[in-house]
């Protein structure tokens, strides 16, 4: 880097003051050169916009374009060539020249247009460059020459430049042969493969940082230049030999263009030898640039002047505050770095007397900070992880200290350098060699492909104010795999989290068909080689055995397993506890399964951490979701504990931890070997076993006591722990001869859990003296001699043990008597006693002892007004109250007893404190319907007072017979009926009345069986007198059987009934004079009568039996006969033709319009409502006689109007009225009359007609009752009749079905007509008459 | 049997009365000891029964197996429970293998049919140990072992009826017992592989038994009407 001032400048040297304007002129000339350009010739301009000059490299028949346009196509303007014309378009052009040169090269010539610029740029220089290597010199000769007008032009602002003089600058390079080229450039240039070439610096540069727009900004050629790494001269040499080859093929064409080209060629040459003289008048070292990889020296170049010999030595006088000159043979020289501040330097040719001296101004901005391109010392690969492990020295101590280097490292994959990954990485230099690693984690195995790793770096030194830049790429090393024979799939085996994506490999020498991953085939993609990959998105959870990946080639299968699973999740509920204080079990939930097992399963250590110590914890099965469990030995004098679970799987690991005091988190084994022994008999010791080492706690544990019949107890004691794991402990305060079950459980005093509950322990304890005398009562026997004393047993509380017998003593103030040792189940004793004053005292025992004895006063003192009184129970009991009476001073006794058992009785007795006035009698002996007699005694004085006797029901219930009655008296309007009172125990509650029922009624009648008051007929007479026990009824009629009924009633509710008959007596006179009033009126009139029959006897032979005359005289008999013989002549019977008969009109008017078709409104019809105007009686009974209808009908037209009588011709069915037609009545009564056929047997009648008269059938249509006949036919088409039949022959059925209401009859019916000779007759009617 | 050899001389005994005759005669029977096996094979009931029930048996656990290696494949994932899933039998090279062809089947005396059969099981039973130690479920690792338990049975059993024909049984050769430890070296996959072959092979051996005990029983039982009366009946 260098700068000039163009004042400098111009004082220095006096051409290049001028070069801009002869670089403008020059531009200018070969803008008109290429306006002018021929044909088949191609000018690539150059001109960037934003320099504002030209700068171009012009070919002559180089392009590819050249030939065709040459040869046969001259007047054809092309697309592309047309960019050839005009200098306006110089830059675009010459982008496309360079694609030109692309084409011919890499035989892709779109590719150079795609390049970035730095290609494109490197693509044109080669085009410019080449045929000054090879053949065309006078292009070389141009192409110089536009690269010094260029520089020369550049130099007052070198800072401006951009673009353009990176192309151009490089035009020097070959030449100098100091200069490297663009690496990257050179691959573009000559493979023109943008996806192939390594990107150029700016590309890799990370983003944000400050250096991209710098470097292109100060974007100075040389400097482009040296930042290529030098491994790509190779790459130079290629495409070097590629542009020959490329420049021979256009010598072998240019023989044919000579002719053409000859003018501008001459031109060229012109220019060229134009610009040879300017450069050896203008000759001076210029392109001064200095950098540094160290900051203490730098490394200034320049360019020789054009002309300058292999021999010229310079001198290079540098003004430091001092001014110090240094010579040398090359053209550049290492300086000692410069204070800050503007220096000038002159660089003097020696011995070039051609050459002039150039001055330039040089300051610390100027100067290029490039670092030494680093080295990579290892590069290493950890295959199993796909892990790479790169290793670089920083070479910090030829750099100052504290700088911030940046590392840039770039991974390249395959053999085609894919780049998969560029990172940064920033370190400080501290003035040593610090070498430094870095790891990368491929995400497709090592195994797979080579992978290649560079690095540069880039030191931000912040004192350093000059131009700072990356370091040139290291040389690239690399790591790949050597496959064995044997084709393998990578990653095997390998632990993936769910859900991460995954490329699995195969290294191969086969042809891979397929790929697929559990049953999901996968797309291949090709590695280099036959390798072959591929890419699983989001993998899901494996099953226990893995997830297989399998590759199929021709023959052969070949996989991996990958265990898809999750790192342990964070034991959950980490809770350590002890049973006994030496070892310590901590339990944790393992959470989300990780879907890993076998030997990825999670693995658990506990780590203690004040004692350092843990233990493992593996379990191979597959993880559940249920607890899991640690034990940890616990120290001797270790109480805190500070445990962390950590939970490790191959895809991470996780813990958790708890800090725990041991002694508060003490959860004891249930308390065992429970003991008890008892101390005396309210008090036992429980003993039980805890294991464990307790000494220094407490224990807090719970008796619970359960005594039969009882709530249970809860105590609590608290006991100090021990270490022979035994412990004692009293239980008080219990009865004696009690059974007692006792379980214990434990928690220690700083609670934290019970123990489960011990085993129940059953225990009987030892018995006591009875605490109490028993209960007694003394009653006198029925003869009063003996006295009976009555005691109940103890209760157990009070018994304390097993009474064995009792001591019954008797003392007055003279004798004392004592039965003794009466055993236990006897509870009473018989005394013979006076009546004297007695304490009688009875006394309990066990096998400890005697109870204190309970005492009772013989004495009873009597009470005069006594009533017995009634009660009924509630409930369970009977109440009993009475008036409080201070004269009592013992207690007060109830005793009952069964009322219908003899004396003595005593069921039971009760006793009640004196100072009560009130008790419920309560006993399981309590029956409903007993009753019970009560008697309340009141103790005054040691002696006892009856005061009430109470009879009483616990419940009333109805009496279960029926009082015994008997009728004492009956008479002929009343009775007398008598009953009996029903047993006491048959009642079963107080008698509250009788009910009487009485009816009429005889013994076997069966409404006598029930009697409900309801009923009206029977009489009630409800007696609620139950002292009455007779009844008599009045008003009774005599001689009447009478039923009574009897039934008694409680409160409970109704007895049973009892009944009875009975016939009241009879009144003897009525008798008497009922019979003998009727036999004298009888025999008066019998008298009476006898004598007027004597005196008429000849009236009454006349009246009575007249002469009979001979029936075969009467006229009667004969004319039936002729009737029956068919004469239709006769006429004597005219007056009274037949007997009427009805006919039910059954349909009338209103239902007319239900016929289906309602024209069809038989005349007949009207005709029958003006006749029933006529009479109205007859529209809806109409008399008829048949044969006549039959007449009228054959012919209408005689009686038409006269007819009272009018046959009406229903058919219900169809409504078809008859339409007579009389030629066809006729042609019917010619065959006999074919009669009714009934509609639903037509086929049936059809038969049978066939049968009778074969030949009759057509003529004989019978009954259609269908209105439309036409229809009919065809419908039934399998009705001979009905088909053969004239259609319009309509035949009316029998009048005689008019009072048939079916309509059908008999086939008999409608033969009998026929056999009979003609016309129906009474048979007919008769016949039909059932059918009603 | 041998209690009916014995009897006969010691009525014989009883007859004579003869105590040189009765030492005579328990000579013979002494000396007539060791070829029972002979007379049992010559006799009617011979090793037929034992046949029959190690032929039962190889149906019984052919049975067994098919469930057990529809758990097990089904365990190992897909391909390997696929249908059509066959393998080249790249590895398990050391299973011994049950094809064979006919012709060689058919040339094989009895001695090496079962000789072969036994090896085979001896080393199969080994090898489903170790699977069974390596199974991840419990459930699997149950019914693997049930598996095992009946092949020993199997295994027991053709010894029987080796020892009926008094044949000996195979020693194994030093150095060569099998033993089963997971390969370092293997993969997961090709562990599987294995298994599947095992599971495979097992199945091909069991099979090959059937058939060499039925043609076994076959020579041992002339009434071949009995032989397939009995087969009809034991069908699995």
């Amino acid at each position: 880097m260098f700068a000039m001032r163009a004042d400098s400048i111009l004082r220095a040297a006096l051409l290049p003051a001028r070069a801009p304007r002869a670089g403008q002129a020059f531009g200018e000339d070969l803008h008109r050169l290429g306006r002018f350009t021929l044909p088949g010739s191609s000018m690539t301009f150059r001109d960037w916009p934003r320099a504002g000059t030209l700068c171009g490299s012009t070919t002559l028949g180089l392009g590819p374009r050249a030939r065709p346009r040459t040869s046969d196509s001259q007047e054809r303007p092309r697309g592309r060539a047309a960019g050839a014309r005009g200098p306006a378009l110089g830059w675009r052009r010459g982008r496309a020249g360079r694609g030109r040169w692309g084409g011919a090269c890499g035989g892709r010539g779109r590719a150079g247009a795609a390049a970035p610029p730095a290609e494109r740029r490197a693509g044109a220089a080669p085009a410019r460059r080449s045929p000054g290597q090879s053949v065309s010199a006078v292009a070389v000769a141009l192409t110089v020459a536009c690269g010094r007008l260029w520089r020369r032009r550049r130099l007052p602002g070198l800072a401006e430049v951009s673009g353009p003089p990176l192309a151009c600058g490089r035009v020097e390079q070959p030449r100098t042969g100091t200069r490297r080229r663009d690496g990257a450039a050179e691959a573009a240039a000559c493979a023109r493969s943008p996806s192939s070439s390594p990107p150029a610096p700016g590309r890799l540069r990370t983003p944000g940082s400050p250096r991209a727009a710098a470097e292109r900004t100060a974007g100075d050629g040389e400097i482009a230049a040296r930042e290529r790494p030098a491994d790509c001269i190779a790459r130079v040499m290629d495409f070097t030999l590629c542009l020959t080859q490329r420049s021979r093929m256009v010598d072998s064409k240019r023989m044919r263009m000579t002719s053409n080209f000859q003018w501008p060629l001459l031109t060229f040459i012109l220019l060229y030898l134009m610009n040879q003289v300017n450069s050896q008048k203008k000759g001076a070292p210029h392109d001064l640039k200095c950098i540094t990889n160290n900051l203490q020296v730098w490394d200034c170049s320049w360019k020789a002047p054009s002309g300058a010999g292999h021999g010229t030595f310079y001198e290079v006088c540098i003004e430091n505050g001092s001014y110090s000159c240094y010579p040398s043979e090359k053209t550049n020289i290492k300086i000692p770095a410069l204070s800050p501040g503007d220096h000038e330097v002159v660089i003097s040719p020696l011995r070039d007397f051609g050459s002039s001296i150039s001055k330039f101004i040089l300051s610390e901005k100027n100067v290029s900070l490039i670092p030494d391109t680093p080295e990579i010392l290892n590069l290493s690969a950890d295959f199993p992880t796909s892990t790479l492990h790169l290793k670089w020295s920083d070479r910090g101590s030829v750099l100052p200290r504290h700088s911030n280097v940046i590392w840039e490292i770039k991974i390249l994959r395959k053999k085609n350098m894919e780049i998969v990954k560029s990172v940064t990485h920033n370190t400080t230099l501290n003035g040593k060699d610090t070498v430094h690693h870095w790891s990368w984690t491929s995400d497709m195995p090592l195994e797979c492909a080579t992978h290649y790793v560079g690095i540069r770096c880039y030191v931000d030194d912040t004192h350093f104010s000059g131009h700072k830049e990356w370091s040139d790429w290291s040389q690239l090393k690399n790591v790949s795999w050597s496959p064995d024979s044997q084709t393998k799939v990578f990653p095997q085996d390998k632990v993936i989290l769910v859900g991460s994506d995954v490329i699995v490999c195969c290294v191969t020498r086969d042809n891979v068909s397929s790929a697929q991953i559990g049953l999901t085939k996968c797309p291949l993609i090709h590695l280099d080689g036959k390798n072959v990959a591929i890419k699983i998105h989001n993998i899901s959870v494996s099953a226990s055995s893995g997830t297989n990946v399998v590759f199929t080639t021709e023959d052969n299968i070949y996989g991996t397993v990958l265990f898809a699973g999750y790192p342990p999740d964070i034991p959950q509920k980490l809770n350590c506890e002890t049973y006994d204080l030496k070892e310590i079990v901590c339990s944790w939930n393992p959470g989300r399964p990780t879907a890993l097992v076998g030997p990825r399963v999670t693995s658990y250590t506990l780590f203690e951490s004040f004692s350092g110590k843990n233990v493992r914890f593996k379990r191979t099965e597959a993880s559940t979701n249920e607890s899991h469990q640690l034990f940890f030995q616990m120290l001797p004098n270790q109480e805190i504990y500070n445990f962390t679970l950590n939970a490790h799987n191959p895809l991470g690991q996780s813990e958790s931890m708890i800090l725990v005091n041991i002694t508060e988190k003490v959860y004891p084994h249930s308390p065992t070997s429970v003991k008890v022994k008892d101390v005396n008999s309210t008090a036992v010791t429980l003993s039980w076993r805890l294991p464990g080492n307790f000494a220094k706690i407490k224990f807090l544990c719970q008796i619970e006591i359960n005594k039969t019949n009882s709530i249970q107890e809860l105590r609590n004691v608290t006991i100090k722990g021990v270490e022979n794991s035994s412990y004692l402990v009293a239980v008080d305060k219990l009865n004696p001869y009690t059974i007692y079950t006792f379980r214990i459980r434990c928690s220690t005093e700083t609670f934290w859990k019970w123990s489960k509950w011990s085993n129940e322990k059953q225990y009987l304890t030892t018995e006591a003296i009875p605490s109490k005398g028993p209960d007694t009562w003394r009653e006198w026997s029925s003869d009063g001699k003996n006295l009976i004393i009555y005691w109940k047993p103890l209760p157990v509380n009070e018994a304390n043990g097993k009474i064995l017998s009792y001591n019954v003593s008797c003392s007055s103030d003279e004798e004392t008597q004592s039965l003794s040792e009466i055993p236990d189940p006897q509870h009473k004793a018989e005394l013979q006693l006076d009546k004297n004053d007695y304490i009688i005292s009875v006394v309990a025992k066990n096998s400890v002892g005697s109870s204190p004895p309970s005492k009772i006063a013989s004495m009873e003192i009597p009470n005069d007004d006594l009533k017995i009184e009634q009660a009924v129970g509630m409930g369970n009991g009977i109440p009993l109250t009475w008036n409080y009476d201070p004269n009592m001073t013992c207690d007060y006794v109830i005793k009952w007893c069964n009322s219908s058992r003899s004396e003595p009785c005593l069921m039971d007795w009760k006793k009640v404190p004196s100072n009560s006035t009130a008790t419920v009698i309560e006993s399981d002996q309590f029956r409903p319907g007993v009753r019970y007699h009560f008697f309340l005694y009141g103790c005054r004085n040691q002696g006892y007072q009856l005061l009430r006797s109470i009879i009483g029901y616990i419940e009333e219930l109805a009496p279960i017979v029926a009082p015994n009655f008997t009728v004492e008296d009956t008479s002929a309007d009343s009775i007398l009926v008598k009953w009996e009172d029903i047993p006491v125990e048959e009642l079963r509650g107080f008698l509250r009345g009788y009910l009487f029922y009485f009816e009429k009624g005889e013994r076997d009648t069966s409404k006598m069986r029930s009697l409900e008051s309801g009923r009206s007929d029977v009489k009630v007479k409800n007696i609620t007198d139950i002292s009455q026990k007779t009844l008599r009824i009045a008003d009774l009629q005599g001689k009447t059987s009478y039923h009574l009924v009897l039934r008694a009633y409680t409160d409970g509710g109704m007895g049973p009934e009892k009944s009875m008959f009975v016939v009241t007596k009879e009144n003897s006179v009525g008798l008497i004079i009922a019979i003998l009033i009727p036999v004298a009126v009888a025999i008066i009139v019998g008298v009476v009568t006898s004598i007027l029959c004597y005196r008429k006897r000849e009236w009454i032979k006349e009246t009575f039996y007249p002469d009979i005359p001979n029936p075969e005289n009467c006229k009667a008999l004969q004319f039936q006969k002729s009737v029956c013989q068919g004469n239709s002549t006769l006429k004597t019977l005219e007056m009274n033709p037949c007997t009427p008969n009805s006919v039910e009109v059954l349909e009338t008017r209103s239902i007319v319009p239900k016929i289906e078709d309602t024209e069809i409104i038989s005349p007949v019809a009207e005709h029958l409502e003006d006749s029933s105007d006529a009479e109205p009686e007859n529209h809806v009974v109409v008399s008829y006689c048949p044969p006549v209808i039959e007449e009228e009908i054959a012919n209408p037209g005689l009686d038409e109007g006269g007819g009272t009588s009018q046959v009406i011709y229903i058919d219900i069915q169809s409504m078809y009225q008859p339409q007579a037609k009389p030629e066809e009545e006729q042609e019917n009564d010619a065959v006999g009359g074919a009669g009714y056929k009934p509609q639903m047997h037509l086929p049936v009648t059809s038969t049978v007609e066939d049968l009778a008269a074969d030949d009759d059938l057509e003529k004989t249509a019978g009954y259609r009752p269908q209105a439309n006949v036409n229809t009919w036919n065809l419908v039934s088409p399998d009705s001979p009749r009905s088909t053969d039949s004239n259609s319009e022959i309509v035949s009316f059925g029998s009048p005689c079905s008019i009072n048939s209401r079916q309509f059908l009859i008999p086939p008999k019916d409608e033969d009998s007509p026929k056999s009979n000779g003609g016309g129906w007759s009474f048979t007919n009617f008769f016949q039909n008459k059932p059918n009603d | 049997m041998a209690a009916t050899v014995t009897q006969q001389p010691q009525k014989l005994v009883l007859l004579t009365g003869d105590s040189w005759g009765m030492l005579a005669c328990l000579c013979t029977v002494l000396w007539h000891l060791p070829a029972v096996p002979a007379l049992n094979r010559t006799g009617d009931p011979g090793p037929g029964p034992s046949i029959q029930k190690t032929y039962d048996l190889t149906r019984y656990l052919e049975h067994q197996l098919r469930s057990l290696a529809g758990t097990y494949l089904n365990y190992l994932g897909p391909p390997f429970n696929e249908p059509d899933f066959n393998p080249p039998r790249l590895g398990a090279e050391t299973l011994p293998r049950a094809t064979v062809n006919l012709d060689v089947w058919q040339n094989l005396s009895d001695k090496l049919r079962l000789t072969q059969n036994y090896e085979a099981y001896s080393h199969l039973l080994c090898y489903l140990r170790g699977l069974n130690r390596q199974a991840a479920t419990a459930e699997l690792r149950r019914s693997l072992a049930h598996f095992c338990t009946s092949l020993q049975g199997l295994l027991g059993s053709i010894a029987g009826v080796m020892a009926a024909l008094g044949y000996p049984l195979p020693q194994p050769l030093p150095g060569t017992e099998p033993t089963w430890s997971p390969d370092p070296a293997h993969s997961d996959f090709l562990q599987k592989m294995d298994d599947f072959w095992l599971l495979k092979e097992l199945q091909t051996w069991l099979w090959r038994s059937a058939k060499d005990f039925n043609r076994l029983k076959k020579k041992m039982q002339p009434p071949a009407a009995a032989v397939t009366l009995r087969l009809e009946a034991h069908g699995f």
